[in-house]
């Protein structure tokens, strides 16, 4: 029954007083990002008793700050420190309730088709047809009010890529994002204070807690326990957020437990607790869509401070035979401009940063190999990663591409986001600073806010974690829901297919065990 | 000897390690953990982030905030250190120490001690050099102490930058949405 009161029913560490805690459910959700929230809402729908354990703090939007560095000491994995064993490749994430839905572009596409024809082929999801998960995208794309932007919902970096688009004859994308009513600030990466972002945070999290979910902040899974070959509830630590120090043990004793802790901590969760794993593939075939921003330097003012975070992209080259490669445009605040590019140390650096509001960037994002691992090591998490060589020469060849698009709209000279200063001062110099280019280790300024494929799903129990319909193959009653499904990267933000993904299995759950 | 060898072979793999850890530092936390005695920087971190902040930003002649007008280092310290893992605070220690040697190879003497001619040209060789460790140092020890300087907002108004806009711009809030129909 709902009770429509629409407000989160949540608990977080200062709440809790005892030492342990024991709690029945129905179901136990880990996590409350798009994976979470969404099983969360969908199964609390049928009657069923939910509960939502979120590792990260809750943050009411009220509180962001809309200043990337509050926002990743609050909101995000490891304070924004997340990366792989180079250090090389910073992978964001949310941690906190929400996930990482809080703190993303609200950028949205649906799986292409190009994948899903893939992973039937080579992963045996028959089940994810083109059309079947049209319907899917349909419902989510309509709960979260995904829409085309607006002509107004751009930034004026973007308008004049745009120019540069158009004196090229390259066709412009017209983004999809889960915004209503965007109030342009562009502090999408710091979570929307207004709450215009159609996150978990103020749709699918208040809408299970209606039909009675409880959400507990705060919260870390620490292993799922088993009986008899299937899951059967989970151990979690509740922890101070501000000492680190555990609270409370909670036990939560639930048949069907759903994992949706994100590409990175579902598979370390399923290797502390030792299971899902016959096929020695938890934590394999991760991916992460690296990208790296060119900064363009104009002679004149732009001021690129505000609007939409990201409004365009050029998909042209996007799928693996085309490049591999997608464009985006995005606003950034002064202080991931201050290191996104390198104009060499002192009087240079001043120089750059005093001309920060003649400036705008350009992402190039790549389609990648499943080639990295996630793994818990001697009590340490860590992302085995490295940029592969194909994968490389996608990057340089949408780096040229760029620049070729930030000349055109009026740029003046680049710089690229490398270790060393490297600069490309006009277009005759594009072809000869980029291909000296090297696939080498902290070299560049990589960042990733995708990570995919640690626990893929396929038919095949040998090669994959999960089968097609998001259940372990190993444990029964244990489902998967988030990033961590996907059997390879897909080139696009992957929101949407995680959205229409934990639609799918959410109805999967309850085919299996409520009907 | 093959003690040693193995003994520089673990340095060097740690030294990676370190540097990659540091390149990869967080953004500052606004939110930050409780600074405890092993968190907190001792007198040669203080003195590396000291030096690196003056080459770093020589602000004189431009119309930057002169960064020893502000909290730039209590800022590293109090909202970064603070909340970082224990095993990625260790390794801090061990890079800096390992960048602040280094300067001695090419420079004849410590980081700290260089000129900020020296200094500057240090921290360029080492950004641009073949050593995967000594391009992160640099890189992350750099990227480390500016943004320490940008995320403090007083830094922002010679850029034009006019920070956050909700409140200023008086946009209300949508709350929740509410719950499909169907």
């Amino acid at each position: 029954m709902s009770t429509q009161n629409n407000k989160l029913n949540i608990k977080t560490a200062k709440d809790i007083q005892d030492a342990s805690l024991i709690i029945d459910a129905d179901v136990v959700v880990i996590g409350s990002g798009a994976g979470g929230a969404i099983n969360a809402y969908e199964l609390a729908k049928q009657g069923k008793k939910v509960v939502v354990l979120e590792a990260g703090p809750y943050v009411p939007s009220s509180e962001f700050k809309e200043m990337m560095a509050v926002a990743m000491g609050s909101l995000y994995q490891d304070e924004g420190g997340q990366s792989n064993t180079h250090g090389d490749v910073t992978v964001l994430q949310g941690a906190c309730v929400g996930g990482s839905t809080v703190v993303n572009a609200a950028l949205c596409f649906r799986t292409p088709d190009y994948f899903l024809n893939l992973w039937k082929a080579e992963h045996g999801l028959v089940n994810l047809t083109p059309e079947l998960m049209s319907g899917y995208f349909d419902k989510v794309e309509k709960n979260l009010s995904i829409e085309p932007n607006a002509k107004h919902e751009t930034s004026i970096g973007a308008n004049l890529i745009l120019n540069g688009l158009n004196k090229l004859a390259i066709e412009p994308g017209v983004a999809k994002r889960n915004i209503r009513d965007c109030a342009m600030s562009g502090f999408c990466f710091s979570g929307c204070k207004t709450d215009r972002k159609q996150s978990m945070l103020v749709t699918y999290l208040p809408w299970a807690c209606n039909h009675g979910a409880e959400i507990y902040a705060d919260t870390r899974v620490i292993r799922i326990n088993t009986a008899n070959g299937q899951a059967s509830g989970v151990q979690a630590e509740v922890v101070d957020p501000k000492t680190k120090v555990v609270k409370a043990q909670v036990t939560v004793n639930a048949p069907i437990v759903v994992l949706a802790a994100g590409p990175i901590q579902s598979p370390i969760i399923l290797q502390k607790s030792g299971i899902a794993n016959s096929s020695g593939q938890v934590g394999k075939n991760f991916a992460c869509h690296p990208s790296l921003s060119v900064t363009a330097m104009f002679d004149k003012e732009v001021n690129d401070f505000h609007g939409a975070t990201h409004s365009l992209y050029v998909d042209t080259h996007t799928l693996p035979e085309e490049g591999g490669y997608i464009l985006l445009n995005a606003v950034q605040e002064p202080v991931e401009a201050s290191f996104q590019a390198e104009p060499g140390t002192g009087k240079n650096y001043v120089a750059y940063m005093e001309k920060y509001r003649n400036s705008i960037r350009l992402i190039t994002l790549v389609h990648d190999e499943n080639v990295g691992e996630v793994r818990f090591k001697d009590g340490v998490k860590e992302i085995l990663y490295e940029v592969d060589d194909h994968d490389f020469e996608a990057m340089k060849a949408g780096l040229k591409f760029n620049a070729r698009i930030l000349f055109a709209s009026g740029a003046s000279f680049l710089y690229l986001p490398t270790s060393d200063r490297t600069v490309i001062n006009s277009v005759d110099e594009i072809d000869s600073v980029i291909d000296q280019l090297k696939n080498e280790p902290a070299r560049y300024r990589y960042t990733s806010f995708h990570p995919q494929g640690t626990c893929r799903m396929g038919a095949d129990p040998a090669n994959s974690v999960v089968n097609p319909y998001g259940e372990s193959h190993d444990v029964k009653k244990l489902y998967i829901s988030d990033a961590s499904l996907l059997p390879t990267s897909i080139g696009y933000n992957p929101s949407e297919t995680v959205y229409a993904l934990s639609s799918y299995i959410a109805d999967e759950i309850i085919k299996a065990n409520f009907s | 000897m093959k003690d040693l060898m193995i003994s520089r072979r673990h340095f060097i793999k740690k030294t990676a390690m370190i540097a990659a850890a540091i390149t990869a530092l967080p953004v500052v936390n606004a939110v930050a953990g409780v600074l405890t005695d092993e968190s907190r920087m001792d007198d040669l971190e203080r003195a590396v982030f000291a030096k690196m902040l003056k080459i770093a930003l020589p602000t004189e002649g431009s119309t930057l905030i002169d960064p020893a007008t502000l909290p730039v280092l209590p800022t590293i310290e109090g909202a970064l250190l603070a909340g970082m893992e224990p095993h990625i605070r260790q390794g801090l220690r061990g890079g800096i120490n390992y960048f602040n040697e280094g300067a001695i190879k090419a420079f004849g003497d410590r980081f700290v001690n260089l000129s900020d001619v020296d200094a500057v040209r240090f921290v360029d060789q080492w950004s641009a050099s073949a050593a995967p460790p000594e391009r992160a140092l640099s890189m992350g020890l750099k990227k480390l102490t500016v943004l320490a300087y940008w995320a403090i907002p007083n830094t922002w108004g010679p850029l034009g930058y006019d920070g956050p806009v909700s409140d200023k711009w008086n946009l209300p809030s949508l709350g929740n949405t509410p719950e499909p129909k169907i």
